[in-house]
């Protein structure tokens, strides 16, 4: 009798538990789904007001015009590489900083931990010009790589991977220690490996961030030719909606940018998944 | 120096150990000075001397052009004595408060929720969907959910119709608003924060389960007794993490706000952004926002005093 | 130790990869290339004007620089543009002419930050020609504080009315109203016949055709040297409570509240609204909008004036002008002029409403003729009705209603004295305004607690 009780009390939690989940992803696809909708209807129909859940009139009119204005590979390609230099400088600089903190007392740790929890509270408003006018001494306005320096690293990075590098059981790397690993050895034959997910965490955030930044690109940058995806459909896709002028960019149109602009982190997204899984295998094979 | 010379020999051995013990930690030390110099640099360069700029500029007089006269804290005394900003103090304690409860435990609940699918690809379909809101915008995200919640027409309401339940004005009722409000940062939000634990329960060694299993651990035991424990280092993060950002609250209320419930939701860094972009008043936003920074280092402070950050 | 080389190789390569991609520092936006090399270059900062897109804004640059014999720098900034132009001028990044509004012309003037164009406009051809700027535009960017004139509009600014589906109206035999009474039994006929809500608006932001019905301006009037808010008194009662009458009579859209511009737009030109409160100019480009976009083929937008007040005046609130002004420290302040004088000759009004030779629009044998591109952009660079009275746009038949709808603001409009605090003061008017527009509070009340409120915070002096 308890058996049996326990096994429709297990079907039961199985089956509220996997409902619960779905009614949480059906309210989060909402977003992308009313966007596919709209970008998918005719001028018209898209400008009704209120959530769509199907094209009306269906029509492809929203991404012709997109496609037809917009040159879109020369700031796809420079997003791709902001984007893809960016993260890649970012994690490994940030691994390199989260290890350091992560080890066991060196002089001045407490110091330098603080030192940059605190840069993770300052508001970007109240540096914003400052960090502007920096960004023009060093000479980097308008280049590419005013976008790849800003966010280089970040407080929370480092932290996260110092979390994640904290998690790493201790007799591993004794072990290796014994064996007489220094510290760079050790961080980049034991402490990484062991960290995929972590790193896969870290390396999702900041492309993410990156490839959805736009102030930075928009402060740092004047020359066209040096826009970024995102930039370059914003302006396309919510300019002129100021004052007595500007014209009407139908919600197809903007739906269409909005669209094409997160395509690429939908299709990235698996393969940094992909980690996680692998995750799991690391953790119960561990040498 | 004169007294070094005078030191016994065996005082001075002792110093020569300790100062050979300190040489030899610090030689320990070197390859992780290393390994942080890229990241010290950078704050340096990008964020501290920024921040000594933006300390001079809350004590100017800003003007675009010209010379900026040096006005000491008035600024600062001009923005405490402004009824405006404390008003939008409270409420930024109010919304903070209920998103740093929610935001808390929903990702938890979510995650381990999601760690008792057993379907690999259902549980990384929905690991992925809880992610989405987060890829889009302020704007996007902000402009949907409105449109959800519209008295007219609105899916809500819709539904409520259908359910014979009264209509709800979510968004001129500054009460409900700030419900809402609370509940779509969550919302969007959640995703971001349920990966991070997603990652943790990964890394939990399975031995644990396996030697749980052995005592005869249910499944909720196991959970319980293995995997909650083993978050709580993810959680000591997040959560500071969140109350770091706590009164840097802004995107979501910009969009959101209207006329009705301004008085309820604006909070600092709105107040910030009236200052700086509408009024052009450089100074005094500039004050301001220091002024968060000052508040964000203080609730810092307490927080890690409360929760024992040891590791920290 | 291969993983320090290899860390140390990673992280040497990335940094050459740094300094790669900073070396091409060269090249300055939107330059219109093949220039002269010792010419100058001219640097504007804009918001509203210019290209849809990054080539476009190149195109837009050449031909300005072709016409004014010099380099261009044309920084085109549409969203976040305030950040932008305040970290340039932070940075003392050198500009020559900038766009902005109003408000921001006022505190750039306090500040000392821009020229006094005065002297210059009175002298010169083009912009001291009233046929080419009206004297009452002058009045109305003009300081009071030091009576100088600090900038040149970049457009006809125009007012905002309401726009109803005149179509409808003809169909459903209504004539145009005067009183608010009229108003109501239009929303009302709409509302049965139709099946759509009366009106839309966007927060308060719009009401003032109706406040002119008890002759009430919006904004600040100066009463015997003290500031006071008309919407903020007793006599605004009448048309709040009717506004609440609206609203419980479901003839007013109830997401007026959220509403953005782009929503009222968007309900109007979609069928779901009669009658919504928006800019004379855009009223042609409503009625373009609506045949490009497949709406119904009657659709017919046309522009009233708003409800007759006790004196028989009618009122109508202009916007905040929209200029062009040289910074103090402009390197090249001579140029700058040029090329605002510029912009209102008959090149620089194409330029701003048509757009771009051989992109939007081509020309021969005299004749102007709109190309795919030129057709989708609505004949809107930032200058869509040029000031001028020598200005004719060379599409009538692309110009449907705007007539009627320009006449009703140079006869009825009025520019609204904006003075510093109004915006902290339009936020207190806004909220209880539209509390007893949603009847939370009645109309007496809130009129009560606006007033107290502004007068605690010392935003009115009575």
């Amino acid at each position: 009798m308890p058996r049996f009780a326990t096994r429709v009390g297990n079907t039961l939690f199985v089956f509220v538990n996997v409902a619960f989940l779905l009614l949480i992803c059906a309210t989060m696809i909402i977003p992308l789904w009313n966007a596919l909708a709209v970008s998918f209807s005719s001028n018209l129909a898209s400008m009704q007001p209120g959530i769509q859940l199907w094209p009306r009139h269906f029509s492809l009119s929203g991404y012709r015009t997109i496609w037809s204005v917009l040159a879109i590979w020369k700031p796809f390609e420079n997003s791709v590489i902001v984007t893809v230099v960016g993260t890649v400088l970012h994690v490994l600089l940030s691994a390199l900083a989260g290890y350091a903190l992560a080890q066991p007392r060196f002089p001045g740790r407490r110091a330098l931990t603080v030192f940059i929890l605190v840069t993770m509270m300052i508001p970007f408003e109240a540096i914003m010009i400052p960090v502007y006018v920096t960004m023009q001494q060093l000479g980097l306005l308008n280049t590419l790589a005013a976008l790849i320096l800003s966010g280089m690293v970040s407080g929370f990075s480092i932290l996260l991977m110092r979390n994640f590098f904290l998690s790493i059981p201790g007799d591993i790397l004794e072990s290796a220690r014994i064996d007489g690993a220094g510290h760079f050895r050790l961080f980049w034959r034991i402490c990484l490996p062991l960290s995929k997910a972590g790193l896969a965490t870290v390396t999702l955030f900041e492309f993410v961030g990156r490839w959805n930044d736009i102030l930075s690109t928009i402060l740092f940058v004047n020359d066209p030719s040096k826009y970024t995806l995102q930039v370059a459909l914003n302006a396309l896709v919510n300019s002129g909606d100021s004052m007595s002028s500007g014209e009407l960019v139908t919600n197809n149109v903007k739906m269409a940018g909005i669209v094409i602009a997160i395509l690429p982190l939908i299709l990235v997204y698996p393969f940094v998944q992909k980690y996680f899984v692998k995750g799991i295998f690391l953790g119960s094979t561990k040498e | 120096m004169a007294s070094t010379q005078t030191l016994s020999p065996r005082t001075s051995m002792t110093a020569t150990t300790l100062r050979t013990q300190r040489a030899a930690k610090l030689k320990h030390a070197v390859p992780l000075y290393l390994m942080l110099l890229p990241a010290i640099a950078y704050f340096v360069i990008m964020t501290y001397y920024p921040l000594a700029h933006a300390v001079l500029i809350s004590m100017q007089n800003f003007r675009f052009i010209g010379n900026r006269p040096f006005v000491g804290f008035q600024n600062y005394v001009d923005v405490l004595s402004d009824s405006e900003f404390w008003s939008s103090f409270a409420n930024t304690s109010i919304l903070g408060a209920g998103i740093l409860v929610i935001g808390f435990v929903a990702p938890i609940v979510i995650a381990l929720s999601l760690n008792e699918v057993l379907q690999s690809w259902l549980k990384r379909t929905i690991q992925m969907v809880i992610y989405i809101p987060h890829l889009f915008s302020w704007v996007v995200v902000g402009g949907l959910w409105i449109y959800m919640l519209t008295p007219d027409g609105g899916l809500v309401n819709t539904v409520l119709q259908v359910l014979h339940l009264p209509q709800v004005q979510f968004m001129t009722n500054p009460n409900l608003a700030r419900w809402v409000l609370i509940l779509v940062t969550v919302w969007k939000e959640v995703g971001f924060n349920c990966i991070l634990y997603l990652a943790a329960i990964v890394g939990i060694n399975p031995a644990l389960y396996e030697s749980a299993r052995v005592d005869g651990a249910t499944r909720w035991h196991e959970m319980w007794h293995v995997t909650i424990p083993m978050l709580r280092r993810t959680m000591k993060v997040v959560g500071l993490l969140s109350i770091m950002g706590l009164l840097r609250l802004f995107q979501q209320i910009y969009v959101m706000r209207n006329a009705v419930i301004e008085p309820k939701v604006d909070v600092l860094m709105t107040y910030v952004y009236d200052k700086g972009l509408q009024q052009m008043n450089i100074g005094q936003a500039t004050a301001s926002a220091l002024l968060i920074l000052l508040f964000t280092l203080l609730l810092t402070l307490i927080t890690r005093r409360l929760v024992q950050y040891n590791e920290l | 130790m291969p993983s320090i080389r290899r860390i140390l190789a990673v992280l040497s390569t990335s940094a050459l990869t740094l300094t790669l991609i900073g070396c091409d520092n060269g090249s300055s936006s939107s330059s219109n290339s093949g220039a002269d090399a010792n010419e100058p270059t001219l640097t504007i900062a804009s918001n509203v004007v210019g290209g849809k897109n990054p080539q476009e804004d190149q195109q837009f640059a050449a031909e300005i620089g072709q016409a004014l014999h010099c380099k261009v720098n044309f920084i085109h900034i549409p969203t976040d543009y305030d950040q932008k132009l305040q970290a340039m001028l932070s940075s003392g990044q050198k500009l020559d002419v900038i766009y902005t509004t109003g408000p921001n012309l006022a505190d750039m003037v306090q500040n000392g930050e821009v020229m006094d164009l005065q002297s210059k406009i009175q002298q010169s051809p083009v912009l001291g020609n009233p046929k080419v700027v009206p004297q009452w535009e002058w009045n109305d960017i003009r300081i009071p504080q030091t009576n100088g004139i600090y900038a040149v509009p970049v457009k006809y600014q125009g007012a905002l009315m309401p726009i109803v589906r005149q179509d409808w109206m003809n169909e459903l035999g209504l004539s145009q109203p005067k009183t608010l009474n009229d108003f109501y039994h239009i929303f009302q006929v709409f509302k049965e016949k139709k099946g759509v809500y009366g009106l839309t608006l966007s927060q308060l932001y719009d009401i003032e055709p109706f406040m002119s019905a008890v002759g009430l301006k919006n904004e600040y009037v100066m009463v015997n040297g003290k500031r006071t808010i008309p919407y903020a008194t007793s006599e605004a009662v009448p048309v709040y409570e009717w506004l609440h009458k609206l609203y419980t009579d479901k003839l007013l859209d109830p997401n007026f509240v959220t509403n953005s511009t782009a929503d009222e737009r968007n309900e109007f030109l979609s069928g779901r609204v009669g009658m919504f409160v928006y800019w004379d100019a855009w009223v042609p480009m409503l009625n373009n909008l609506a045949s490009t976009a497949g709406a119904a083929s009657t659709f017919d937008a046309e522009a009233l004036p708003g409800a007759v007040g006790p004196d028989g005046k009618v009122l109508v609130s202009k916007g905040d002008t929209s200029v062009w002004a040289i910074p103090k420290n402009a390197p090249h302040p001579d140029l700058a002029f040029k090329f605002l004088e510029w912009w209102n000759t008959e090149a620089g009004e194409v330029l701003g409403s048509l757009g771009v030779k051989g992109v939007d629009y081509t020309v021969s044998g005299g004749k102007y003729q709109l190309t795919e591109v030129g057709k989708a952009e609505n004949m809107d660079h930032g200058d869509p009705q040029p000031i001028s009275s020598e200005w004719k746009n060379p599409f009538p038949a692309l110009q449907k209603g705007y007539a009627k709808a320009k006449s009703i603001g140079v006869q009825y409009g009025y520019q609204p004295t904006s003075l510093p605090g109004w915006t902290e003061a339009q936020k207190i008017v806004w909220q209880y305004g539209e509390e007893a527009v949603l009847g939370k509070l009645s109309a007496q009340e809130a009129v009560a607690e606006m007033h107290a409120t502004l007068l605690q915070k010392h935003l009115v002096d009575e």
